[in-house]
């Protein structure tokens, strides 16, 4: 998610640094940019300027020290709050003073990811959606010591990015991906109860709901263990909830390795396509 | 134009000439009108159905919903006998082909309502009821003629959307929910047939998605209307739920997950206190200071 942030940053005139520790994930990331934009430019949205011109103003990082000129630096490492934690710490000591440190976390707490730095005023929630340079939205996240400020630089440079922005208070889900649960919880729990299959149920959601995509085919494009992985972090961090329990149907599918269309098969098949 | 009297049945025989004149002069008139197609003919030819079927559908309940209703048939050329008073119901009897009953909340009413259908209208014509706080066999079963009633999804802004939801209880027979089925395709509408179940699907699935909402409010996670730009950019949802929720209207979405709630005796059906004061007052704490 990094790259496609990185992607729309550079489109919109902002000097890019993409780092990892990990060159080969730099090089492949450059090369899905590269990817994206010459998809663009065949579709008319941007021309093959435009394009030049972003891609020279991406640099490639893979020493943290290298960040210190940065004036927001936007995290978007694996959701696994040590790891995250970890590095907002190192982050904290390398960049400049007045440097913003955003985390694209999309369900950990931002205000714990904070607390790894001294100073948590400038740690904010920057929450992005996949793809970044479809999705219009960044659900701007305060922190328990955000600072107003903090809040209102983030959502600037957000906008700047060519963004809607919308402000949440740090708590699980933050906004999306709270309000979303039932779209897939519910769907599970009519499932189970067998009130009809799940092929019906993604084209009632479709054709009488009015929605874009069915909860079963969304649960299959985003992974079914990164929905359930979700829902379960959600569910933890609000002490039970029983509006947010996971569905076993779904841990089942998990456990047996049918994550959805990144393994062929989830709720649906898809070896024919 | 001429009458044709087909006479096979005395019992439908005047109802069945008032069609096939009807629908000569409808023929001439408009060509998009419904065709039965010959399968259908060949599965029945006993009935001697007209070729061309012509409705006259009855719609009583809640006001919006009729209204939603009547526009969306009336738009496909189905006639519509919009019933605001039950005692003017014995004199359309004999030309209803369906009833339609769109009391979303179950109680009195709807009670009142399909009694009356049921006893004024011939024992074969079809009465649908929505079924979104009270499944169809809980609502029928005392009834006579319980072989004839049919459930749906009717929810407020689905209609105008291409799919209805319809659900027969035990004693719903084939030739009911079939008639049910070709009704709502002369209407442009593809359907589904689900389980008698409270809430049925999207209703179901759409009232926990405002619930959560009106929680996010309450618990002042966000403004309702970042909420809604949220659902709507972060996910594509098609409305925000909150405005989804007024366009729906607080007290039915309530009404409806309270139905849930009892049916399932599970908390993650309770109605949010926010959205419980939206459907009593229709409006936000903070807008009252």
């Amino acid at each position: 998610m990094g790259a496609g942030i990185a992607h729309i940053a550079a489109l919109k005139k902002f000097n890019v640094s993409l780092y990892d520790i990990n060159e080969e994930v730099i090089r492949r990331s450059v090369e899905r940019i590269n990817f994206e934009m010459k998809r663009a430019v065949d579709k008319n949205k941007i021309t093959d300027d435009d394009m030049k011109q972003a891609l020279s103003r991406i640099k490639k990082r893979t020493n943290i020290n290298d960040l210190d000129t940065c004036d927001l630096i936007i995290e978007a490492v694996l959701e696994d709050i040590k790891v995250k934690k970890d590095l907002f710490k190192k982050l904290d000591q390398i960049a400049h003073h007045t440097a913003i440190l955003a985390t694209n976390t999309s369900s950990l707490s931002v205000t714990s990811i904070a607390s790894a730095t001294k100073k948590p005023e400038r740690v904010v929630g920057m929450h992005f959606f996949n793809p970044v340079y479809m999705m219009k939205l960044v659900e701007i996240v305060k922190g328990a010591r955000t600072s107003d400020e903090t809040m209102k630089s983030a959502t600037a440079i957000a906008e700047q990015m060519g963004k809607k922005t919308v402000q949440a208070k740090d708590t699980p889900g933050f906004i999306v991906n709270r309000v979303a649960r039932p779209f897939y919880g519910e769907a599970m729990k009519i499932l189970g109860e067998n009130v009809t299959s799940l092929e019906e149920i993604d084209r009632i959601v479709k054709r009488s709901g009015g929605f874009k995509m069915g909860p079963f085919e969304l649960m299959d494009l985003i992974g079914n263990d990164v929905n359930l992985s979700v829902t379960e972090s959600v569910y933890e961090q609000l002490y039970h909830d029983p509006r947010f329990q996971p569905s076993p149907i779904q841990k089942q599918l998990v456990e047996a390795g049918l994550l959805g269309k990144k393994t062929k098969q989830g709720f649906y098949n898809y070896d024919d396509k | 134009m001429k009458k044709q009297v087909k006479s096979k049945r005395s019992k439908g025989k005047s109802v069945e000439s008032q069609d096939t004149v009807d629908n000569v002069k409808v023929k001439n008139q408009k060509p998009t009108v419904e065709t039965v197609t010959p399968t259908t003919l060949e599965t029945a030819p006993k009935k001697a159905k007209p070729v061309e079927v012509k409705h006259l559908l009855c719609l009583l309940g809640d006001e919006s919903l009729v209204k939603e209703y009547s526009t969306v048939f009336q738009e496909q050329g189905i006639s519509v006998l919009e019933l605001k008073n039950l005692n003017t119901l014995k004199t359309s009897a004999k030309k209803i082909t369906t009833a339609l009953e769109l009391t979303v909340v179950s109680g009195d009413n709807k009670r009142k309502n399909l009694d009356a259908l049921n006893n004024a209208l011939p024992e074969n014509v079809p009465i649908i009821t929505s079924t979104l706080t009270e499944t169809l066999l809980s609502q029928t079963q005392s009834l006579q003629h319980r072989h004839r009633f049919v459930g749906i999804a009717a929810f407020p802004t689905l209609i105008s959307n291409h799919l209805v939801e319809l659900a027969p209880s035990l004693y719903t027979t084939k030739e009911i929910l079939d008639s049910v089925i070709t009704l709502f395709s002369a209407a442009k509408k593809e359907t589904a047939t689900v389980q008698d179940s409270v809430g049925m699907v999207m209703p179901r699935i759409l009232c926990q998605i405002i619930n959560e909402g009106l929680f996010t409010v309450q618990n002042d996670v966000a403004s309702p209307n970042d909420i809604d730009e949220a659902m709507k950019h972060g996910t594509n949802y098609p409305h925000g739920p909150i405005a989804w929720g007024e366009l729906i209207g607080f007290s039915t979405v309530a009404a409806v997950l309270d139905a849930l709630y009892h049916n399932h005796h599970e908390e993650r059906y309770r109605v949010a206190p926010l959205l419980r004061q939206m459907a009593i007052a229709g409006v936000f704490w903070k807008e009252k200071n």
